[in-house]
């Protein structure tokens, strides 16, 4: 680190802490983010009127109930060979959890790219692949390539069960959540700076795009709370060596040719209006749920899990009565609990707020 | 020769004495292994200290080392991590039909190579050949003895606030070279395994001081599981300096891609010793010279606050607990 830098994070590590207004709520809606945060201890430096609030930005964490369920039904009942993500494994589903489903025999691989996915399926013809697509515009991209490859390729043993999500309108959604977001750093690469222009001309939100090292992370801090000194909406790009203005237009090209938005569940959260992806009529042959006609599923979350007030920032992850007790990584009741990036998980592998 | 083993050659008949004549006996031969039912060794003087160590690893060959340099390592650096010097081994190999000869003599010559490094004899040995697919590969199991000199008493409890904790090189590379090996994720990197005997790391240290509190060996779990275990046993708490931890910058990498920690992975060659911390410099400098010790370094110091938890001051100076691995990392690591 120079010295430079280091002096940049000194300041702004002594604005946050200095901090004297009134109580400021900021929401990092990123995993990444609430990973580091609790990683490098940000969350002991700050003073008690200021509050971060970890948001529903781990794929993982809302991905619904419902969707574990389809993707269980399609490896046992039509006997699919589905590649995941290594993160969505022990998700609980309604009745199990993918991990639950492979002690039943069903077939769960892990990969690590959505095209690891393509090349098993062209190795092992004799298998239906189902490749579990979500997340958000990190990994849709990689997804659409995918399925292109596949429709390039021939392939009729490889499908998607898409879950993809955006987030131009889960901001909306949580905008009484909090007074500021930290802006997913890794998003942003691909929409750059336009959404966040757009929320703060037409919705009057406030943010910033973060990066994922300590002095960035404590830069983007100190930028929202000068921000929200000043009392006009706000955004800002504090992550300026990935991030560029106009983002990826190639990429957001990609996902429009391939994918369609659609309404969609959020665990936790609900149906958000067109904040979902499915794919597009001419790739429906690669479509998992009108391939196998998966029927319709409602998935019951445990209802004594609190993972959605968690992620709108209501409640601490230690205020559900699951946390810790009947809910830890090792077996979690929750979707926040299972991903290293997950409110639930960072806050029980770190041991609450403070030291 | 054949070129691969048969079940046959763990029969006891001909093609036994064959394969140990042609492989074991050409490579451990030393006074003390002959062929009679076992070892007779000569006394001891002092405390002896015992271990025993199975090894699986897979692949059994990776950059840096195979499954026979890692099974004397193994059991070599156990018994050195109590202060003694290993002196006899006895090996057992269990061997899948159908195992390449040249592979299990390459395995078998990495064994008494570093048994001479060392300055350890293999005293006895036992090889059984398994059907196919009933073992995969070669599993090698190791026992060792070694004598404790009389003033050193080591052990994870003898942790004492004010100590200092130092490890004898970067961390993790084992774990990380194994997990490449592997090539589930596809990821491509130039990683070699830590895999070493550390005797004379342990030597090295004895120089300075008897004093020692803890030495350990960074095995499954990584350094961070071993910390906690010192923190668990001596009832005290461990503060480590996060930019003090010498990781190389391919594993960081690595670990970086796959959201790991580096801590957490497994070594092979590394110690993690807790001693006062007046001794720190002069240890620090002693590891540097002695082999596979140029990357000694302080990393942070015994505390008596937080009593049972490891407390990592970040790089932005923050402290935060460093979070216990969860479930499963690698299996068939060593």
């Amino acid at each position: 680190m120079s010295d430079v830098k280091k002096s940049a994070a000194e300041k702004a590590a002594e604005i946050i802490q200095n901090y004297d207004g009134p109580p400021i709520r900021i929401m990092e809606v990123c995993g990444t983010h609430t990973h580091d945060i609790f990683r490098l201890g940000i969350r002991n430096l700050l003073p008690e009127n200021i509050r971060l609030i970890s948001g529903p930005g781990c794929p993982v964490c809302v991905t619904p109930v419902g969707y574990i369920d389809e993707a269980v039904w399609l490896a046992l009942e039509k006997g699919c060979t589905l590649c995941t993500f290594g993160d969505l494994i022990k998700v609980p589903g309604t009745e199990m959890s993918l991990a639950g489903a492979r002690a039943k025999g069903a077939k769960v691989d892990m990969v690590y790219s959505p095209v690891d996915a393509v090349e098993y399926a062209e190795a092992h013809p004799d298998e239906q692949v189902v490749f579990l697509a979500v997340g958000f515009e990190t990994t849709t991209p990689a997804s659409c390539v995918a399925v292109r490859k596949a429709k390039e390729k021939g392939l009729s043993n490889f499908s998607l069960l898409v879950a993809n999500k955006t987030m131009d309108n889960a901001y909306l959604a949580l905008k009484s959540s909090a007074d500021a977001f930290l802006y997913p750093g890794h998003v942003s690469v691909l929409t750059g700076m336009g959404v966040y222009e757009r929320l703060r001309d037409e919705h009057g939100m406030s943010g910033v795009v973060c990066g994922f090292t300590g002095p960035e992370i404590l830069t983007a801090l100190a930028v929202i709370i000068r921000g929200l000194e000043k009392g006009e909406p706000f955004c800002a790009n504090a992550y300026p060596r990935v991030v560029t203005e106009e983002g990826s237009p190639e990429g957001r090209a990609l996902i429009a040719e391939t994918m369609e938005p659609v309404d969609t569940e959020w665990r936790g959260l609900g149906v958000i209006p067109q904040s979902g992806l499915k794919l597009r009529d001419e790739f429906a042959a690669f479509d998992a749920r009108k391939k196998f006609d998966v029927p319709n599923m409602e998935g019951r979350a445990n209802p004594a899990c609190r993972c959605g007030e968690v992620l709108q920032g209501k409640i601490r992850p230690d205020q559900c009565p699951c946390f810790g007790k009947a809910c830890v990584p090792e077996h979690p009741v929750g979707a926040c609990m299972v991903s290293d990036e997950g409110a639930c998980s960072a806050f029980y592998m770190y041991g609450g707020e403070q030291l | 020769m054949n070129e691969t083993i048969t079940l046959a050659h763990g029969s006891g008949g001909r093609q036994t004495n064959e394969l140990i004549a042609s492989l074991f006996k050409k490579y451990f031969d030393n006074d003390l292994l002959t062929a009679d039912d076992a070892a007779v060794l000569p006394r001891p003087e002092g405390r002896l200290s015992m271990s025993t160590d199975g090894f699986i690893v897979s692949p059994a060959e990776f950059p840096g080392g195979n499954i026979g340099k890692l099974s004397i390592c193994g059991t070599v650096n156990d018994i050195a991590c109590m202060g003694a010097k290993p002196l006899y081994l006895t090996c057992g190999f269990v061997i899948e039909e159908g195992f390449e000869t040249a592979r299990l003599e390459r395995i078998v010559e990495a064994m008494a190579k570093t048994c001479k490094e060392v300055g350890v004899k293999i005293v006895a040995g036992d090889t059984k050949v398994a059907g196919k697919g009933q073992v995969d590969g070669v599993f090698i199991t190791t026992t060792g003895i070694g004598v404790i000199p009389d003033d050193v008493n080591v052990g994870g409890a003898c942790a004492k606030p004010g100590d200092c904790i130092i490890v004898s090189g970067d961390v993790g590379r084992h774990g990380c070279t194994i997990l490449l090996e592997r090539n589930e994720f596809k990821i491509k990197a130039d990683v070699t395994s830590d895999c070493a005997p550390l005797s004379s790391a342990v030597d090295a240290l004895m120089g300075v001081t008897h004093d020692l509190h803890v030495v350990r060996d960074a095995t499954r779990g990584g350094v961070g599981t071993v910390l906690y275990e010192i923190a668990d046993q001596a009832g005290v708490g461990i503060e480590l300096n996060d930019r003090d931890i010498p990781v190389d910058e391919t594993v960081q990498g690595v670990c970086d891609m796959l959201g790991l920690n580096p801590l957490y992975l497994a070594c092979e060659g590394r110690l993690v010793i807790v001693a006062p911390s007046e001794y720190a410099e002069d240890l620090v400098k002693a590891l540097r010279t002695s082999p596979y010790g140029e990357k000694a370094a302080v990393i942070g110091q015994v505390t008596e606050s937080n009593p049972g938890k490891v407390v990592m001051k970040t790089s932005i100076g923050t402290k935060t607990i460093l979070p216990l691995p969860g479930g499963e990392l690698l299996p068939r690591i060593c």
